[in-house]
């Protein structure tokens, strides 16, 4: 009792990370149990240690069409970037750019992406070019949005300082705009981290012969619900470590946010 | 004492909103003048006209005779707004070096050294202002409008966000940087909504009365230099305050 005690103590104390997996874990048991006393069967869903096994024995495999789905799924998303944040520039700068293409824009992001990828297929292949295309494509509007709304979120305090320096346009962008757009640049990188994978694994629904889409699709051609669950699972942890190494990156880029929260 | 700046049938519209209607003012050299009137009145863009931040819509400013673009311009303006308005992205020495980035002029290593001493802030020069109170930004974004070496320090209510006690310690710290020879400041206008900070700090008061404003009176203030805190419980302090109180009518 005392080292339980003990345990869930230390667990508490590593708060942010401690917490999700005692919760995990009572999930998991529940799970184990329901399967176990309502007597499901494994193709319609496998209990947890089934799918850890399964994880387990087929490590290489999951692994090798993960990292194909996580470059397409990376590459889209810096693609999507780029081109995004230099397009929120072009916005910012300039109102009749924007209010021509803005509404591209919207039609772009109301477009369901799965409606696309037929499209994206037949004008890119099969191959890992289609992926990249339709992870692009659903990164575009956030970074859009955001870097617009960012570069001119500029207060009119910081203007006036930098009008009483005779600073120029470009100036302003450099050494005012850039850093203050930062903290809506970083929500939008956040949010299309897990967008770019549900890009890539859709790109693979449609058309492909590698990639994690590709294995939950064959998987469940096959009644292979386990697989199906591990395929899932592995994609699902690929989308979150992309998510948690920007998150690592936002922290360091903006480092003056949580000195302004504690200060 | 003659004029640094002098103002003549000034009018400023808002669109069709009237501000003022032909001020006319000047500020003499060296002097310590307070802008001051009922909220809404306008002094904020009274003060950013006379530093060439807002245009005017009629009459004519002259700095030592020029344009106020061309005093901007030679850097003999330097700014204090209600806020620092410090990049939170750099440390203190880079947010004073600000202006002379901006303008391409080469500095020495020692000179956010020096105006951070003059300021008060000596050895806080790699602070985040994150890290710094709210009194000790306001010092930097002084230190950081004295990097010019301007002649005319325009103040827009520096110390309005900050509580009475720093308030009246930052007031005699003020006059102590406006004297101190290598700040080189001569004159300073300063916005405020206190009556009691005007008369304090000023050599003058202009009272400007409710929008559309006119000049309601320059109130010269004879109260002796150097300005001590104990001064507030004089006789003639006390009539300074009930005679401003009296014509912004506020009671």
């Amino acid at each position: 009792m005392k080292l339980a005690l003990q345990f869930f103590n230390k667990i508490k104390r590593s708060g942010t990370i401690g917490i999700p997996i005692l919760f995990s874990i009572v999930i998991f048991v529940v799970w184990e149990l329901l399967v176990f006393l309502l007597e499901i069967p494994e193709y319609l869903l496998p209990p947890p240690s089934t799918i850890f096994i399964e994880v387990g024995t087929n490590f290489g495999l999951l692994l090798g069409h993960m990292s194909m789905t996580m470059f397409a799924a990376i590459s889209g998303y810096l693609l999507a970037n780029a081109i995004g944040f230099s397009t929120g520039v072009l916005f910012a700068h300039s109102k009749t750019i924007e209010k021509g293409l803005y509404p591209y824009a919207i039609a772009l992001k109301t477009t369901p992406v799965i409606a696309m990828a037929p499209l994206l297929i037949l004008w890119f292949g099969t191959d890992i070019e289609s992926k990249i295309a339709t992870a692009a494509l659903i990164c575009f509007f956030p970074i859009i949005v955001n870097s617009v709304k960012g570069l001119t979120s500029v207060d009119k305090d910081s203007l006036d300082l930098f009008k009483s320096y005779s600073a120029s346009k470009w100036q302003i962008f450099t050494k005012l705009r850039l850093r203050t757009s930062l903290p809506y640049v970083f929500s939008a990188l956040k949010i299309s981290t897990g967008l770019s994978v549900v890009g890539a694994v859709v790109g693979e629904f449609v058309g492909a012969n590698v990639g994690i889409g590709y294995l939950i699709l064959v998987s469940s051609y096959h009644l292979e619900t386990s697989t199906m669950f591990a395929a899932i699972m592995i994609s699902a942890i690929g989308g979150v470590s992309f998510f948690a190494v920007i998150s690592i990156i936002e922290k360091k880029v903006i480092f003056w946010q949580k000195s302004l929260e504690t200060g | 004492m003659p004029s640094i700046i002098e103002v003549q049938d000034l009018s400023k519209y808002y669109g069709k909103h009237l501000v003022y209607e032909k001020l006319n003012f000047d500020v003499k050299e060296g002097e310590f003048i307070s802008i001051i009137g009922p909220s809404g009145c306008g002094k904020t863009t009274l003060l950013k006209i006379l530093g060439g931040l807002i245009e005017h819509s009629s009459g004519n400013i002259s700095i030592n005779g020029q344009p106020v673009k061309n005093a901007l311009k030679a850097r003999k303006l330097g700014f204090v707004f209600q806020n620092p308005v410090l990049l939170p992205w750099r440390i203190s020495s880079s947010n004073i070096e600000l202006p002379l980035e901006i303008q391409g002029i080469n500095n020495s290593p020692k000179l956010s050294e020096e105006l951070l001493k003059i300021v008060g802030l000596e050895g806080f020069e790699n602070y985040y202002p994150g890290e710094l109170s709210g009194g000790m930004q306001q010092r930097v974004a002084i230190a950081r409008a004295l990097a010019f070496k301007p002649l005319i320090l325009m103040m827009d209510e520096p110390f309005g966000a900050l509580d009475e006690i720093t308030r009246s310690h930052m007031n005699l710290e003020l006059l102590r940087i406006w004297k101190e020879e290598k700040a080189s400041i001569s004159t300073v206008i300063f916005v405020t909504h206190s009556i009691s900070e005007a008369v304090f700090l000023s050599d003058r008061i202009l009272v400007l009365s409710a929008g559309p404003s006119k000049i309601e009176e320059i109130v010269d203030i004879d109260l002796p230099r150097p300005r001590k805190t104990e001064m507030k419980h004089s006789k003639r302090y006390i009539e300074f305050m009930e005679h401003l109180r009296k014509i912004i009518g506020e009671d």
